[in-house]
């Protein structure tokens, strides 16, 4: 109900006179000396109560009276929603925000528990289709007239972890209407929450098949407290403490104090009270964390006690284990390149690997399988039985650098990876005389997240035909640089320069530690990643897309992710649940993923009834002009009904009034 | 003109109680009474032939020298009675929702009757007030100064204490020796079979008794606006709220079932009843005083 001239209720201010005249008035009793009482009786109590009673009939008449004068100033109305005319074949879909947020409270029961009205209220022979969105879509059932059905199907809508997309859903709305060749009449059960909404209106466009009704469960913002972030190492090399700063952020909460535990394996390590501003953010710093060889689940949470609790954790995962070791081989004359290797990767503490050097002598009994990786640097001709080793190294997932001087240059092959070398590639004698690194694949890994080589002197390189390995780095004489080639499953990144600050001055710039290092961490699959992700994202699972040994995933219930099946043949998985999954590949790569949900979701205010009307127009300006149908609410006036309760409050008070005023005026 | 000065609300306005009744009485005794005994006197009454046994002290030896016939001179003659005042002086007689209360209407009355007794029939008048005891009294007598000792003894009269007719009544019986008019002027807030068992005996001694039933219009038809709370006069103590409608439809058919009763009581005891509206003027009271003693004579 809403009132076209609200200003008007200022009019029951006029409340008070009634209350005056009755209630203040009225108790103002004075005694009166009278000659005898002998003619009056007790039971006469009784009679005054009851007139009492009829005055105060009296004083609510009054007062109804000029409230609903007041009310009928203000123009009372009603939004009359007008029932939509059927479209031919329309469809009814019913979608049910199943987001984290929707974990609020009883925020789903209640959205299931309004779709089952509509699903009811279907005329028969209507057919619906039930979803369940949040960050994709999910069809719970078929388009079907059988009302049980689709109430199963509302029933069956689980809570998920993932965040809400209102583009998404959009999407596939009208992926359905496209399919069904009919129109949609969708309800969507949601939140409204406002960071569900794309960055781009354009996203929520519904079409002119699309008719939706939005059915928000919630008018206002609600205070919600939530672990944002935790930043903890995924990787440890020693048993010293390790250092884990905890974020805790408010929306739309007073000020605060909130208790954040960080718990590892189960057990917790240590407590901490942070003041949290309001509306704002605290941190909390553990410097405590001992970790134990293996993989260790760790958490940090608050005791927030709103109506969210999902988000009151956040899970992180920490490895330890021991420095890997990295054979290096080089020429017995030449250490420079193992110096300055040696130096770039030890630049950063944690590091975690520790390099073998040898000559390529000393290779011919090495088995390279039990090295993170092999770096051959310039080091001539292999003895053959280890680079045939080598060879079966890198199918089986290990990983060779190669760095190609002037020891290869008469040389037809590149060592392992078997790519034709085509000659030696010298800086031209005028002009600069040098050369630079034109061309960087900046999304390879080895060089992501530096890739400042404009100053770096490139005066030799070796030319190698790529032959379709992915060419990373190029001179600007168009020789590749750097060049990954994968074989079965292991890599071999070829480097046709040396690191001995002979052929080029690479290892003199600030560019080079972060190329080895992330060289290194690439090849020796040590990535270092953040210690969790977030609910939606994607791990890969092997590298080559041939089926090959089971990988196993166990998600955070324990179960298996996969079936067999699936389990040879999954190039990647979709974390899709908060907590732990365990990852089991078949070459040792194991890793322990901490996934946690988006926090977008803790933020739990809703969109505003404009944005909402905004994305309904979105169907309806269509539908109108397409004159398929026309739907929408029409404000039905009161104004009549609240004059005729005027008039019949008005007879009553002057009947019940004119009684009172009939011993008024017999006493007077 | 004479109606003015017999209103209550002006009688108020004069100052002392025997201009008061004499502004009453002048105003409205037309004559004297007349003794219903021939005896020897000074105003003629007729002539009578003498029959045997007749004292010959009153034959008319004038008329017997011109007519030579017995004739017997008959003179009209006056006889005094006696008139007694009973003035209830209790709490209730304070009430009064006019310009007078009941008990400034009461005075006036008795001051009115003994000013007419004293001064203009040469009755002997006295007076009792009482509430439940006896007050003051006054006996009745014709001596000089007998009316300003009623006067006086009525002005300072003051509603004080409960009513008790029992005891005084009792109290009474003992000054009355001699037969005369006995004026009961109260509110008569009592059982009217008590008040008459109580009033009675005076009856028996030949006297005439008169119960002037002193009622505020208020009293008789109360008429309250609102809800009010009333106070007891005699007893401050009780309380009690009282509906408008209660007081416009039971109280008033209690009044008049009390008045009615006291009147039938009365007559039926050979009291004469007579109820006063103390918003009415003083003669109905006095002419109804007169008429009772009219038929004394």
């Amino acid at each position: 109900m809403g009132l076209l001239t609200p200003w008007f209720l200022g009019g029951l201010a006029a409340l008070g006179l009634p209350v005056w005249l009755h209630l203040l008035r009225k108790h103002k009793a004075t005694p009166l000396p009278f000659s005898s009482l002998m003619f009056f009786e007790r039971r006469t109590q009784s009679s005054i109560k009851h007139r009492r009673l009829r005055y105060l009939i009296l004083f609510s008449l009054r007062m109804a009276l000029l409230a609903l004068l007041a009310l009928a100033f203000a123009h009372p109305y009603l939004e009359q929603k007008l029932a939509p005319q059927s479209r031919a074949g329309e469809v009814a879909v019913v979608a049910i925000d199943n987001s984290l947020s929707m974990r609020a409270s009883d925020r789903l029961a209640q959205a299931k528990s309004m779709a089952k009205s509509v699903v009811r209220g279907m005329r028969p022979g209507r057919r619906g289709q039930v979803l369940a969105f949040g960050a994709r879509v999910e069809a719970l059932s078929e388009v079907t007239d059988d009302k049980g059905a689709l109430e199963a199907a509302i029933d069956a809508v689980r809570p998920s972890d993932t965040r809400t997309s209102f583009a998404e859903l959009v999407r596939a709305l009208k992926s359905i209407a496209q399919s069904l060749q009919a129109p949609l009449d969708a309800h969507v059960y949601s939140d409204m929450q406002q960071t569900g909404m794309p960055a781009n209106f354009n996203d929520l466009r519904l079409g002119d098949k699309v008719h939706l009704e939005p059915h928000p469960l919630v008018s206002g913002p609600t205070p919600n407290f939530a672990v944002e972030n935790v930043v903890a190492p995924h990787r440890v090399y020693d048993g010293g403490k390790n250092r884990v700063l905890a974020t805790v952020i408010g929306y739309g909460t007073p000020k605060a104090l909130r208790t954040v535990t960080i718990e590892l394996n189960g057990r917790a390590i240590e407590s901490k009270s942070v003041e949290v501003p309001e509306s704002g953010r605290a941190t909390a710093e553990f410097v405590s964390l001992e970790v134990p060889y293996g993989y260790n689940k760790g958490d940090v949470r608050i005791d927030s006690g709103d109506p969210l609790a999902a988000d009151d954790v956040f899970y992180f995962s920490v490895e330890r284990s021991d420095a890997r070791h990295i054979l290096f081989v080089h020429a017995p004359e030449n250490n420079r390149g193992l110096l300055y290797f040696q130096d770039a990767l030890e630049a950063n503490g944690q590091h975690g690997f520790v390099i073998d050097p040898a000559t390529p002598d000393q290779t011919a009994n090495l088995a390279p399988d039990k090295y993170a990786f092999v770096t051959i640097s310039d080091a001539g001709p292999l003895p053959a039985s280890f680079e045939t080793a080598l060879k079966g190294y890198v199918n089986q997932g290990g990983s060779v650098l190669v760095a190609l001087g002037h020891t290869y240059a008469a040389h037809d092959k590149v060592p392992v990876a078997g790519l034709t070398i085509t000659g030696t590639r010298y800086a031209p004698r005028e002009g600069d005389r040098f050369q630079t690194a034109a061309a960087l694949d900046i999304s390879h890994p080895a060089i992501q997240q530096d890739n400042r080589w404009d100053d770096v002197k490139f005066y030799r390189a070796i030319g190698v035909d790529p032959a379709g390995a992915r060419v990373v780095a190029r001179l600007t004489d168009d020789t590749p640089l750097v060049i990954d080639r994968q074989q079965a499953n292991g890599h071999v990144l070829v480097f046709t320069s040396t690191f001995d600050n002979l052929d080029n001055d690479f290892p003199l710039h600030a560019s080079f530690v972060p190329f080895i290092q992330q060289t290194a961490n690439y090849l020796g699959r040590a990535d270092r990643g953040p210690a969790s992700v977030t609910v939606g994202s994607f791990a890969e699972l092997r590298e080559s897309a041939a089926k090959g040994a089971a990988v196993e995933v166990l998600d955070p219930t324990g179960e298996r992710a996969f079936s067999l099946a699936e389990a040879v043949r999954a190039q990647n998985i979709q974390f899709l649940m908060t907590g732990f999954y365990d990852i089991r590949r078949p070459n040792g790569q194991n890793e322990m993923v901490a996934v946690n949900s988006d926090r977008r979701e803790s933020d739990l205010m809703p969109s505003s009834r404009e944005t909402l009307s905004l994305w309904q127009n979105t169907a309806n300006g269509s539908v109108e002009a397409g004159g398929a149908a026309a739907s929408g609410q029409k404000p039905l006036s009161l104004w009549w009904y609240v004059m005729l309760a005027v008039l019949a409050v008005a007879i009553a008070e002057t009947l019940l009034g004119n009684r009172h005023l009939s011993v008024d005026q017999e006493a007077a | 003109m004479l109606q003015r000065f017999l209103d209550p609300a002006t009688l108020a306005s004069i100052s002392g109680l025997d201009l008061v009744a004499k502004t009453v009485v002048d105003g409205f005794v037309a004559g004297l009474h007349r003794s219903p005994d021939f005896g020897f006197s000074q105003e003629f009454a007729e002539y009578r032939a003498y029959t045997q046994g007749d004292d010959l002290r009153h034959v008319d030896w004038n008329v017997f020298a011109r007519t030579d016939r017995c004739y017997l001179k008959r003179y009209r003659g006056e006889t005094n009675t006696r008139l007694l005042v009973l003035l209830d002086t209790s709490g209730s007689m304070g009430f009064g929702s006019g310009s007078i209360t009941k008990m400034d209407y009461a005075r006036y009355v008795a001051a009115s009757l003994v000013y007419m007794a004293s001064s203009l029939q040469r009755d002997a008048a006295g007076l009792i007030v009482f509430d439940e005891d006896v007050a003051d009294y006054v006996a009745p007598s014709t001596r000089q100064g007998q009316l300003f000792r009623l006067l006086h003894a009525i002005e300072k009269v003051q509603p004080s204490a409960r009513t008790d007719f029992t005891k005084p009544f009792i109290h009474f019986q003992n000054f009355l020796h001699r037969r005369g008019i006995v004026v009961v002027i109260s509110d008569f807030y009592a059982d009217p079979e008590a008040i008459v068992r109580t009033v009675e005996p005076l009856r028996y001694r030949g006297n005439e008794v008169i119960l002037f039933h002193t009622l505020d219009p208020q009293e008789i038809a109360p008429k309250f606006r609102a809800p009010v709370l009333l106070v007891d006069m005699e007893n401050e103590a009780e309380t009690m709220e009282v509906s408008p409608e209660y007081a416009r439809h039971e109280y008033r058919a209690r009044m008049d079932a009390h008045i009615e009763n006291m009147r039938t009581k009365a007559r039926s005891a050979g009291l004469d009843y007579f109820l006063m509206d103390t918003g009415r003027p003083l003669d109905e009271g006095l002419r109804e005083y007169l008429a009772i003693r009219r038929r004394m004579m």
